[in-house]
């Protein structure tokens, strides 16, 4: 074994990353070699080095202010499950696809609320800000599996003005934003295998939302907006 | 399943997620910024965890929260995500003795954070946090191979921006 090979894998051998055979083939050559003993010698006393650094410690209102909002956040998850279980309570009593399905449907329409709200308050709306569909499409490629469905509507009230992505019910998914006044509506879109579907209507939190199926994608759009508006949003873009 | 389950299970590892966040950022009011959304991106999606590691999954979490900050942020600032691309200065590297005499945490600090990002993060995660490349490799999302030489690249920055600008001797008679 030359020095050179020695120095290339040195790093892993000193932190214990190498196979049985190689690192054999090191110490080996190290009980021989002076040069590389050095070597390993000053690696390991870097690490001393960078170990006797003392590591931040989370400040004392950080680890309240997380705990708080840990159990906030929280706490808004069972009521979650007890709205889906009331929408299913009045649902026809169906199979177990359907049952599941709901379930589905509830975890992802409190994600998109989240997702939502999110937006807003960390002022993340858009990964790329463009009122022009041609360019905020292409930009979604490569970044998602799939290529979502991008239309704008300004001609109908509602233009848009950006995308992002966005992790919903932990899956990728495209945001595409839309503005009506002051109000912003978000338009988050995956692939869905279900069939295409009428719009469902939901409130939560106060926010309204609305969902359909269509051409293998699943839309929810959630906005502040009025019921009425966002009822003529969800029907310019299920239109288009 | 209670929260208590969730505190129980990850804010134990509060601290070392703010010490990488702070490593990340470089910044203590970032740092608490990057920490808080990602604890709220924790317990969203707390179900992902799994029979995972806890504190690996958390830092993944914290990882991502403070990249997407960044990359929303490019070009307002400096570039965090420089990578490096030069090669170690040379190979010669000091002696132990002469590190070990320059044992100043305050340099030693401004070192670290003197490498880009890339390089700092795979030493933090490796020498404070003890982690193994395949935990490395599965925060920062990339190929354990990578790891490894990012690591050796890193070390051996670190070595030659803490060792005092050599002056050869016979300029100094």
């Amino acid at each position: 074994m030359i020095c050179d090979q020695v120095e290339r894998d040195l790093d892993a051998y000193m932190d214990g990353e190498l196979a049985a055979d190689s690192t054999a083939a090191i110490r080996d050559h190290l009980d021989a070699c002076a040069p590389c003993r050095q070597r390993l010698a000053d690696r390991e006393a870097l690490g001393r080095l960078i170990r006797s650094v003392p590591p931040y410690e989370a400040p004392a209102h950080l680890r309240a202010r997380v705990a708080g909002q840990t159990r906030r956040t929280w706490s808004a998850r069972p009521l979650l499950a007890w709205a889906a279980a009331a929408v299913l309570a009045v649902s026809v009593a169906g199979a177990l696809t359907f049952v599941r399905s709901t379930t589905m449907r509830g975890d992802a329409a409190d994600d998109v609320v989240n997702g939502h709200v999110r937006s807003l308050m960390a002022e993340h709306l858009f990964d790329v800000r463009s009122t022009d569909q041609h360019t905020v499409k292409p930009w979604f490629l490569g970044k998602l599996d799939f290529s979502p469905p991008v239309v704008d509507l300004a001609a109908a009230g509602f233009p848009l003005v950006g995308g992002r992505l966005e992790y919903i019910a932990g899956r990728p998914a495209a945001a595409l934003v839309y503005q009506r006044q002051k109000h912003t509506i978000n338009v988050f879109v995956w692939p869905e295998s279900g069939a295409s579907s009428g719009v469902t209507e939901r409130a939560i939190r106060g926010f309204h939302v609305r969902h359909w199926v269509r051409a293998g994608m699943s839309f929810w759009a959630v906005s502040d907006l009025n019921d009425a508006e966002l009822t003529e949003f969800a029907r310019a873009l299920r239109g288009t | 399943m209670p929260s208590r389950v969730f505190e129980e299970t990850v804010l134990p590892h509060l601290d070392a997620a703010f010490n990488y966040a702070r490593w990340l950022t470089r910044n203590g009011a970032d740092a608490e910024d990057v920490v808080q959304d990602a604890c709220v991106r924790a317990v969203r999606f707390f179900s992902s965890l799994r029979d995972g590691d806890p504190r690996a999954w958390l830092f993944a979490i914290v990882r991502n929260t403070w990249y997407s900050r960044v990359t929303r942020r490019a070009g307002a600032e400096t570039q965090p995500l420089d990578i490096a691309t030069d090669d170690p200065a040379d190979g010669a590297l000091d002696p132990e003795a002469r590190l070990l005499q320059q044992r100043d945490v305050a340099r030693v600090r401004k070192a670290l954070e003197q490498l880009p990002a890339d390089f700092r993060e795979v030493l933090v995660l490796r020498e404070i946090e003890g982690m193994s490349y395949k935990e490395i490799a599965a925060i920062v999302r990339v190929p354990i191979g990578t790891v490894m030489s990012r690591l050796a690249r890193a070390r051996d920055r670190l070595s030659a921006v803490l060792k005092p600008p050599s002056v050869p001797m016979e300029r100094l008679s």
